[in-house]
């Protein structure tokens, strides 16, 4: 036992010395060739979002951006999908060089990460039903005199949120209008074109992108609440965030910058001002001046936008092949972590009913702790805070990992209650046989208690397929994340929630199907 | 053969065992009879182990269970034992799983490493003892209380023990039934295999007991050959209980 952990621990050190090695951030992406830059393509158009032809691919202005900076840089750039919130956490353990997914600039953020010149100057757009009478201007959220407090929807956790929130809570004597929250960036407009809403505040690149799709909203004055997105780099580490800035401030000098958003029909004159701060040098201090480039101008022949939304079987066609690679993965991840789970699941029961009293405590303590704390905790904690430890497992073998660990604890009570049904006279007549314990439960135990257990197991796999779902938040794309990114770049909602659910039932029926065969089979024998 | 030498047991406050003595020499049938409660599957129980006691001790031959003796870490010795003292169930405990042949196979193969022609060649000599060859296929919920019973003991014989224990091996059956069981039970009797056998039917402790032990409150408050026992009881308990199931 002793040795074990100090085995451990000599592995943690050999791995911090390792980490310590590649600290420098520069060289090391300068080694590799690549810079992985991080975006979750939930978030949708036009930042990251997946390409209607090739869904498997992502497209988007911060795409265009992430290829343009690298090749500045000489290296290639990789996309790494993960949570929008967990960007942070997946920089903090070099799970991607930067961050380049609208995060806005902000004094907490800067705490924690090195920040880049502004890449884009974004400002909130109020939107409103078009021929709204009781929305027209931005007074009308002040209007005391009406009946009802107004409803506007925002993206939960955004700079926009914040903002409403401000705005909503000044009314002194009655509330005027109230802030609904919401995950994907579009939902809040889709709720006002239904009329659930009364409006929504979004940032300007999502309202401008976003109107072709949404014909029937109108936009309320002018944006309000400037604010620059930027890219985040690692804390400590000045060289790649200085390699960025040059690489910026040349993209907006000769107009490379300005080409990319015309073509996303995100180009506006506020962000006239992204030359000025390349010009001055001065932003939080950044004091080289680029080499000045020859300024190409003027937009491109065609302009990206969303056009219509999709309808019917036009989603399922195009859709359809890439919910199935998806649900590929949601069979991988759950193929896999399953047979694990049920192994240490009986070990544990057998432990817990049979070992030696000094086992059974801690063994209990292993199924109500794993029991009483959520999956997504548990993922969260061998995916980012093992790192820390030196310990850093890929994103694949955590969800696996996370997986069969979580599910052991649930396998482990199933298997308990299984061989506890069986009677206490079997185990005296084994061993009055002259049979060992280990054997009794081995030959004449288990295999009764297996007829009995074999449905809530089947119950538990279906749970436990479903609940892979859960590793979209260690940035595994499967099945349920890549519905959501769909639904939100397509606003298909409704087919895509039949074709997903399908998938879902396709696969999780015949494992029922089987169980009731095999209890019937075993029943017979 | 079998030595018990003043066993106690307690349930918390409840003695259920005071002092029980008996010696059985090989070869011999001793009964076991009394009413419920006396503490006598009890005592059957610690003999081979399944059930610890708190002072005593029992020689089995060479082997000797003691007070301290552990479930798990005296687990070889009480194998040991429990290899050379068989016992058959009052609820039979068969295998519900396997069925009649591999019921008695199981532990010969696995316990002993016997080749499985060579288990499975006595097995079929046993059952055709018990009547039950017809029967090596079935699996017992196919099969009468009575047959269960009698696969049961062939089970135990299985393990070539030298004695086997009873526990009330027919209170469940009706006596039809048992009736079969008991035949058995009384053939094995005379061809000498050394039995331990608590049971009511006094048809069977007068017919092939060569002794009889009475229990009363976990104490045995007589003990003598059969004969002299059931003619000539000495104990108020004897007298009364062979009474109510004479």
């Amino acid at each position: 036992m002793r040795r074990r952990f100090s085995f451990f621990l000599l592995l943690t050190v050999v791995f911090a010395a390792v980490l310590a090695a590649f600290a420098d951030d520069l060289a090391s992406v300068r080694h590799s060739g690549v810079l992985r830059w991080a975006g979750d393509q939930e978030g949708g158009g036009p930042y990251v979002y997946p390409r209607s032809d090739n869904p498997n691919a992502v497209t988007g202005f911060e795409v265009d951006l992430a290829t343009h900076l690298a090749s500045h840089l000489n290296l290639k750039a990789q996309f790494v999908q993960g949570e929008w919130t967990e960007l942070p956490e997946m920089l903090q353990t070099n799970r991607t060089d930067v961050i380049l997914n609208g995060y806005e600039l902000t004094p907490q953020r800067r705490a924690m990460m090195n920040a880049s010149i502004p890449y884009y100057i974004y400002a909130l757009q109020l939107l409103a039903k078009k021929g709204s009478s009781i929305l027209t201007t931005w007074a009308d959220l002040k209007n005391a005199n009406a009946r009802l407090p107004l409803k506007i929807g925002v993206l939960t956790g955004s700079a926009a949120e914040v903002y409403m929130r401000t705005f909503c809570g000044e009314s002194a004597a009655k509330v005027t209008c109230e802030v609904i929250g919401y995950d994907g960036n579009t939902d809040a407009m889709r709720e006002v074109e239904t009329g659930k809403l009364d409006g929504a505040l979004e940032d300007t690149p999502i309202a401008t992108f976003y109107a072709p799709r949404f014909p029937s909203l109108a936009f309320i004055g002018k944006p309000v609440s400037e604010g620059y997105y930027v890219i985040y780099a690692r804390k400590g580490e000045p060289a790649l965030i200085q390699a960025v800035n040059t690489a910026l401030i040349s993209m907006i000098r000769d107009g490379e910058l300005e080409g990319i958003y015309r073509e996303y029909g995100i180009w506006n004159d506020e962000q006239q001002r992204l030359s000025a701060i390349a010009d001055s040098a001065k932003f939080y201090g950044y004091p080289e001046a680029a080499e000045t480039g020859k300024k190409i101008n003027g937009g491109p022949a065609e302009v990206i936008t969303t056009g219509v939304r999709e309808r019917g079987w036009t989603v399922v066609r195009n859709y359809s092949g890439v919910l199935l690679e998806s649900a590929g993965m949601t069979v991988i991840l759950s193929v896999l972590s399953f047979p694990i789970a049920i192994t240490i699941g009986i070990f544990v029961a057998i432990g817990r009913l049979y070992g030696p009293r000094w086992l059974r405590f801690p063994l209990g303590g292993y199924v109500e702790f794993l029991r009483g704390t959520p999956l997504m905790l548990q993922l969260y904690f061998i995916f980012f805070f093992l790192p820390e430890l030196g310990v850093a497992i890929p994103a694949f073998w955590t969800g696996i990992l996370g997986l069969a660990i979580n599910y052991s604890a649930y396998e482990s009570e199933i298997h308990r209650a299984g061989l506890q049904a069986i009677p206490h006279g079997q185990m005296e007549a084994a061993l009055s046989l002259g049979m060992s314990r280990w054997l009794a439960i081995r030959r004449i135990i288990a295999p009764q208690a297996i007829r009995l257990v074999i449905p809530p197991i089947v119950s538990d796999f279906i749970a436990l397929y479903k609940d892979t779902s859960v590793c979209s938040v260690i940035t595994i794309v499967e099945l349920t994340k890549r519905f959501s990114v769909l639904s939100m770049s397509t606003q298909a909602t409704l087919e895509l929630v039949l074709i997903t659910g399908l998938l879902y039932l396709l696969m999780s029926y015949p494992v029922a199907v089987l169980s009731r065969r095999l209890e019937h089979s075993r029943a017979m024998a | 053969m079998i030595t018990a030498h003043q066993i106690s047991k307690r349930f918390g406050q409840h003695e259920v065992l005071q002092g029980v003595s008996m010696k059985v020499e090989p070869g011999e049938v001793h009964a076991i009879i009394g009413p419920s409660g006396a503490g006598k599957s009890i005592f059957l129980r610690c003999i081979n182990g399944l059930e610890s006691f708190h002072s005593g001790s029992i020689q089995v031959g060479d082997l000797q269970l003691t007070p301290q003796t552990d479930a798990r870490g005296d687990a070889a010795l009480l194998q040991s034992v429990r290899k050379r003292v068989g016992m058959v169930f009052q609820q039979f405990n068969l295998f519900p799983h396997l069925n009649v042949l591999q019921n008695l196979c199981e532990s010969p193969v696995h316990v002993l490493g016997k080749d499985r022609a060579e288990s499975e060649t006595l097995a079929m000599q046993l059952l055709d003892r018990v009547g039950l060859a017809a029967k090596k296929d079935s699996y017992p919920r196919q099969l009468s209380g009575g047959q269960m019973q009698r696969v049961a003991i062939a089970r135990a014989l299985m393990m070539k023990p030298s004695a086997i224990l009873f526990d009330e091996p027919t209170s469940a059956l009706d006596p039809v039934m048992a009736a079969e069981v008991l035949a058995i039970m009384g053939q094995l009797a005379r061809d000498g295999l050394t039995m331990i056998v608590v049971t009511h039917s006094m048809s069977f402790v007068r017919g092939a007991a060569n002794k009889v032990h009475v229990f009363e409150n976990g104490r045995i408050v007589e003990s003598g050959p059969t004969q002299r026992v059931m003619q000539s009881p000495e104990h108020p308990v004897t007298k009364s209980f062979l009474e109510l199931t004479s």
